[in-house]
């Protein structure tokens, strides 16, 4: 039976190279022998001990060998157990679930065994050390592989050797539901570095925590026998304040795990638990380490608990305390403060509907988050503005600026104003992103506009914003609260007029987009109204703050002019008025400082006094265009013109029979004979915001204001460049060249109240007038030309009247502007007396003649000692040649007019002699 | 020689050498003299003890907590190197007994556990001999036996199993250990449990390379009683227990406790392989035919394998000696509780299948057995346990017509 054998080597050449080679050990043949071995292991099942055990000793070499490496050029040796390991990495890994219980083992006692022997080298080169990441990977490989109870041997194993911590946490991230609750088991310091380790995989954190909240539930558990878990929750704190993943996992989602019942049960166990050895360290102090690297959900539970619960309120305070100290060292990094400012949002809702002591707390908390973190520091300016809705939250937020801006600052330090400028800034932009973001809020569409639940005094965002910045203003102008003596919010609010103008603007504009739904679709009014006041409360003048600039200053200007006709057009007096008020006054305070302001401001007003907002002024816009039937060719209406040269606004003319293309006048339109009257509400409001921007300290003010409208009148009734100087003409060249200009402007005039009231003022402030003469020409003119016509009809009709009330209307103008001295100034007292004739007499002989002779120019106007500009009667008396003929009118009906001729000529004779 | 001076001499080598050497003077003391004295045979132990084993040690330098896995390498090598190259078969045998006879030594049973199993990755055929008379002597279901047979099988058949063919071998090469191991091993599986689920099965591969060896072998099982192992004199032999009552308990239980719902998840699917053109055929062929043999077509193969062996067991002159009768009525209580269990469950013994295959196979085991004359131990009783199984026809015949001859 015997099978005879010719070799003396029994088994197998690989046996026996295995064995003599690895008695005679080196570096060169170590992956000849590891490959070897991997023969063996395959083919001889039984020789596992020894390969293992050889493999282990292959892994001791390459470890010492990689971690003393420093550059990767490595003699052969070296590579020789590096390559081996690598060799050795992928086959164990691939043996099988029926090797498993083999390999498991070895690696986790390889593991132990280099760990210990390397006790010295620091953790993290030992794994990142190549050999050891595959040693790992091995063992988690082949652990997946063993069924639960093997496994759980396998780890407590690990977990028995105090110097592979790092082992357990990274082998078990195969396996953290069956690691994380052993290593609490663990003493405190053992349990932190597994679980610290456990940490890297995100996966595992899940387990840890079930493993430490059940630990902790079942600590609570009632039914258990209380002194066997008198030491868990001492045990999980002091673990919690070794290891920050046992931290999280305690505090992560906090409401749930502590809730009510919870609190109540955890409440009994320490008033009866607290006496022992183990609870000395639950000390104050500690709770308070713990919190400080707690995230700020923990501190809001605080909060809700500190109201009923003294010890919380206690420590609440100390909490308080030790964050402000803490802050005092710029370079410390507090997880409560960093978590703060990731969840402000929750903090600052809470600020606006927590009780009394939960605002004050948390108050405290913005200011130091603030203090780190200016970004938040901004936005919770920005969020407190817009959504704080009393008194108490306004203070908050001044407690919450100058906390933040004195915090630490001694009030000696060299560079408060430098760090005082740098928060005003922030100051700044939180009201930028206030107006901004209210602005954007009354845009989204709202629940309450959907159901139909509008209360009845809703307010738009921005008018909340409002009203908040008008109370910290209130507050700061009081000089009664000592946290705002640097006017923070004034300067900011100062900073941003352009904004605050142009949403005022905004709001105002009537064709600004107002989306249903949403708080835009409310009356702008309110709103408008509180921007007003934000703006007149502030200081523009430049006094306290540096000037506004000038597109600051027109921003302003425009939206504060559309606001007034905004205002103009409102039902109620009262509002009305406290509206026109207000823009009066903010018009005074932009024009008082700048012309830039006075002239933009007057421009405005006129403009839309005149051309947009007529109606409002009971002015009939011209009707300068008939409006041409469709039918008509542009031949046709050619031909209706005649074969005459055409002049300037000829089309419209309504001189000799009537209107071209129209035919006769209807001499019954009443209406259109009409001439507006000046003195009406809204005129009289318009000409006191005109007066509001003139004003300035003396009279100069008033004579430029007046000075600009003249002008303004001036280009506005009458756009074209030509014939708008000051000199009056020969009266035949009106009749040939510009007539049909003049009766247009006459018109114009006529028909715009405001013109007609802005040109007195005009008058008034003297020498402005002379600016606006192409208008009192053009009157005269016109005068002039039609009386004559009249009077070759020999008409007594109503638009006699009407000439006669214009002809009133110019003397007296032109009377108050002193262009006609005395006597001349009588023509007014004499006119209502005069026949046609002899007014077109008076008219041109006097008032043309002398006009023509004497061109009204501000040269005539001296300046007196008080600034007042006059012309003195003495020395312009006109000569006889434009009087005579007054004087012998008057001579001839000396019956009716005798009185008036001692007034106008014997003082004058009087002084003469 | 005295014992210092051998000592001494040997002291002169190192570890592997010494027990090399050590081994050449065990052979010296023990072979060739009729018997060794008692003091040859204490003294052959000691230097066992200390130089071959290294598990006293009087000498400083070495430590004496044993050998490394590696040493026990090289010590193992070394003595297949020796048990390779011995001519003479009482000569190994006498040396390899002394070096693995003692019972005591939990290590000395761990080295030969290895060494066998090395033996068998290698076909080693001297030493598988020698493992086959040790088995023998220390008797096939005694602990330290069961325990060797065990480190084999999880060597062969868990670890590494792509040996199958060297293993099936094994049975024309070292026949008696394969009978030794096989009647071990039957002493492993089916045969704690009263019929309840948590028997233990033997592992398919296991049964596959069993059913190879005694199907393709019908002598095999008796080749241990046939071959004597060539013991050192004065030695008292052990009687060889063939594996085939073990056998048939395995056969006669096999459709109680195999499931058929989990042998059909067994089967394997064919991969789904991406055709190659021309390759269509050839590939379906090969699947059909390379299909696996179920588990219970393996009993059913094994099951004739036995018979065959029962057939080839009839011995022309002595007593029978092949199975031992009460062996065979310890099957009775098995399938009584399992026959218990359907009827508690409502079933008809009658009607199920399972049990009727069960005693059918009994009834062809024993007929077969019987008939030609393996039996030996107490026939009447046999015949009684039998006459107490549910009712079943062959089985019935076979009772009756053996009683009458009786």
């Amino acid at each position: 039976m015997m099978n005879p054998q010719s070799k003396s080597t029994a088994l197998s050449v690989d046996l026996n190279n295995f064995i003599y080679g690895v008695s005679k050990r080196n570096a060169q043949n170590a992956p000849e022998l590891t490959r070897t071995g991997l023969n063996l292991l395959k083919n001889f099942p039984a020789a596992r001990d020894a390969v293992l055990e050889y493999f282990a000793m292959v892994f001791h070499d390459a470890v010492t060998v990689s971690i003393s490496q420093t550059d990767y050029e490595a003699d052969l040796g070296a590579n020789g157990a590096l390559e081996s390991v690598s060799i050795i990495g992928p086959e164990l890994c691939n043996l099988g679930q029926s090797w498993a219980p083999f390999i498991a083992p070895w690696c986790i006692n390889l593991i132990m065994d280099i760990a210990t022997k390397k006790a010295n080298v620091p953790n993290t080169t030992l794994q990142n050390a190549d050999p050891v990441r595959i040693l790992l990977d091995i063992t988690t490989q082949n652990l997946t592989l063993l069924n639960s109870e093997e496994r759980a041997k396998c780890i407590d194993m690990m977990l028995g050797s105090w110097a592979c911590s790092w082992a357990v946490g990274w082998v078990g991230r195969a396996e953290p539901a069956l690691v994380a609750p052993r290593a609490l088991q663990l003493g405190a310091d053992a349990a932190r570095a597994v679980l610290a380790h456990l940490a890297h995989h995100p996966p595992a954190t899940h387990h840890v925590r079930v493993a430490v909240l059940d630990l902790f539930h079942e600590a609570l558990r009632e039914d258990s026998k209380p002194e066997k878990k008198r030491d868990v929750i001492p045990y999980l704190l002091n673990l919690a304040s070794k290891s920050d993943i046992v931290l999280k996992a305690l505090t992560q989602d906090i409401e749930q795990t502590l809730t009510d019942e919870v609190m109540e049960r955890l409440c009994a166990v320490c008033a009866s638990q607290r006496n022992t050895v183990m609870w000395a360290e639950v000390t104050p102090a500690s709770l308070v380490a713990l919190l400080l690297r707690a995230d700020v959900r923990c501190l809001l539970l605080l909060l809700r608990h500190a109201l009923s619960n003294l010890f919380c309120r206690q420590l609440l305070e100390y909490l308080l305390q030790k964050l402000e100290f803490e802050c005092l060292f710029p370079d410390r990094n507090i997880p409560m403060l960093t978590s703060a400012a990731e969840e402000i949002n929750i903090v600052r809702d809470k600020l606006l509907d927590g009780n009394q002591l939960e605002k004050y707390s948390l108050a405290r908390i913005l200011i130091l988050v603030s203090y780190n973190l200016p970004s938040e520091f901004v936005s919770t300016i920005s969020y407190l503005l817009q959504y704080s809705r009393d008194d108490s939250t306004l203070a908050l937020l001044v407690r919450i600026i100058s906390g933040t801006i004195t915090m630490h600052v001694p009030s000696d330090s060299p560079d408060i104003s430098m760090d005082t400028e740098r928060y005003q800034n922030f100051v700044k932009t939180g009201v930028e992103y206030a107006l901004r973001d209210a602005m954007l809020s009354d845009n989204e569409i709202k629940m309450c506009f959907l159901d139909g639940s509008v209360p009845e005094d809703q307010k738009t965002y921005l008018h909340h914003f409002c009203l908040n910045i008008i109370k910290l203003l209130r507050w700061e102008n009081s000089n009664r609260v000592p946290h705002l003596r640097t006017r923070p919010i004034g300067r900011a609010v100062e900073a941003n007029l352009y904004r605050i103008g142009g949403a005022l603007q905004e709001y105002t504009s009537l064709l600004r987009i107002r989306k249903e739904g949403t708080m835009a679709y409310l009356d702008e009014m309110p709103t408008c109204h509180a921007l007003a006041e934000v703006l007149d409360r502030v200081d523009m003048t430049g006094t306290k703050a540096p000037p506004p600039s000038v597109e600051v200053i027109l921003k302003v200007v425009q939206a504060t002019v559309k606001y007034f006709f905004r205002c103009l057009h409102l039902k109620e007096t009262m509002e009305k008025l406290r509206g026109v008020a207000t823009a009066c006054r903010l018009l005074r305070k932009l024009c008082v400082q700048s012309k830039l302001a006075r002239a933009a401001a007057l421009r405005e007003l006129l403009e839309t006094a005149m051309l947009r907002d007529d109606a409002a002024f009971g002015s009939r816009p011209l009707q300068p265009y008939h409006a041409p039937s469709q039918h008509d060719l542009l031949m046709h209406l050619n031909q209706k013109h005649g074969p005459i040269t055409q002049l300037t606004q000829s089309h419209t003319s309504v001189f000799h029979a009537g209107i071209i293309g129209k035919g006769v006048r209807k001499p019954n339109g009443s209406d259109y004979n009409d001439i507006p009257p000046i003195l009406t509400t809204n005129n009289e409001l318009l000409m006191g915001a005109l007066t509001s921007c003139m004003v300035s300290d003396g009279n100069s003010g008033l004579v430029e204001g007046a000075t600009s409208v003249s002008l303004l009148l001036v280009e506005l009734v009458s756009p074209d460049v030509m014939y708008n100087g000051l000199p009056w003409p020969d009266e035949d060249f009106t009749k040939q060249v510009s007539i049909e200009r003049e009766l247009y402007m006459r018109g114009a005039l006529e028909n715009c109240a405001v013109a007609r009231a802005a040109l007195r003022r005009a008058a008034a402030a003297r020498p402005a007038l002379c600016l606006a003469s192409a208008l009192l020409r053009a009157t005269a003119a016109t005068l002039l030309h039609r009386l004559r016509a009249y009077l070759d009809r020999h008409t007594q009709s109503a638009e006699m009247a009407k000439e006669r009330a214009a002809l009133t209307e110019l003397l007296s103008t032109m009377t108050l502007g002193q262009l006609l001295p005395h006597p001349l100034s009588h023509m007014l007292e004499l006119a209502p007396e005069l026949t046609a004739s002899e007014i077109v007499q008076v008219l041109r002989d006097c008032l043309w003649n002398y006009t023509r002779d004497h061109v009204p120019s501000p040269a005539l106007f001296t300046c007196d000692s008080t600034g007042l500009h006059w012309r003195d009667p003495s020395t312009c008396k006109p000569p006889a040649t434009y009087t005579d003929t007054l004087r012998l009118i008057i001579q001839k009906r000396i019956s009716k007019l005798g009185h008036l001729y001692p007034i106008m000529f014997l003082n004058l004779e009087k002084e003469n002699n | 020689m005295s014992v210092s001076d051998l000592k001494h001499s040997l002291r002169k080598y190192e570890f592997p050498a010494c027990a090399k050497e050590a081994l050449n003077r065990i052979e010296q003391l023990l072979v060739g003299r009729a018997a060794p004295s008692n003091k040859q045979l204490d003294i052959a132990m000691d230097i066992i003890s200390e130089f071959v084993f290294c598990e006293s040690d009087r000498r400083s330098g070495r430590r004496g907590g044993g050998l490394t896995p590696l040493q026990d390498l090289q010590l193992i090598d070394i003595i297949c190197d020796y048990l390779s190259a011995c001519t003479n078969e009482t000569t190994k045998n006498t040396v390899f007994l002394s070096l693995f006879g003692g019972m005591e030594s939990q290590r000395r049973l761990k080295i030969l556990s290895i060494l066998a199993s090395m033996a068998v990755s290698a076909s080693s055929t001297p030493v598988l001999l020698a493992v086959g008379v040790w088995l023998q002597q220390m008797g096939c279901s005694s602990s330290q036996s069961l325990q060797l047979v065990e480190n084999v099988i999880r060597d062969h058949f868990y670890l590494n199993t792509s040996n199958q063919l060297a293993l099936k071998s094994l049975a024309n090469t070292a026949p008696q250990f394969v009978s030794n191991f096989i009647t071990a091993v039957t002493e492993l599986y089916m045969h704690d449990a009263q019929g309840t689920n948590d028997n233990k099965l033997p592992p398919k591969n296991l049964l596959e390379v069993i059913t190879a060896w005694v199907y393709s072998n019908p002598t095999l099982c008796m080749s241990a009683q046939l071959n004597p192992a060539a013991l050192p004199s004065g030695s008292i032999p052990m009687a060889a227990v063939t594996p085939l009552a073990g056998l048939i308990h395995w056969c006669a239980l096999a459709p109680l406790y195999i499931d058929d719902d989990t042998e059909m998840v067994e089967v394997a699917v064919p991969f789904k392989k991406i055709k190659l053109e021309g390759e269509n055929d050839r590939s379906l062929i090969k699947t059909v035919t390379s299909k696996p043999l179920t588990e219970s077509e393996f009993y059913i193969k094994l099951h004739l394998g036995v018979l065959h062996s029962l057939r080839a067991g009839r011995r022309t002159h002595g007593p029978p000696t092949a199975v031992n009768a009460q062996h065979l009525a310890a099957l009775a209580p098995v399938v009584q509780s399992y026959a218990h269990n359907v009827l508690k469950r409502g079933g008809k013994i009658q009607n199920d299948p399972k049990l009727q295959d069960c005693l059918d196979r009994i009834g062809q085991s024993v007929q077969v057995a019987l008939a030609n004359g393996c039996v030996y131990g107490n026939i009447s009783n046999l015949l009684a346990a039998l006459d107490t199984l549910p009712e079943n026809r062959l089985l019935r015949i076979i009772i009756k017509t053996h009683q009458q001859t009786m």
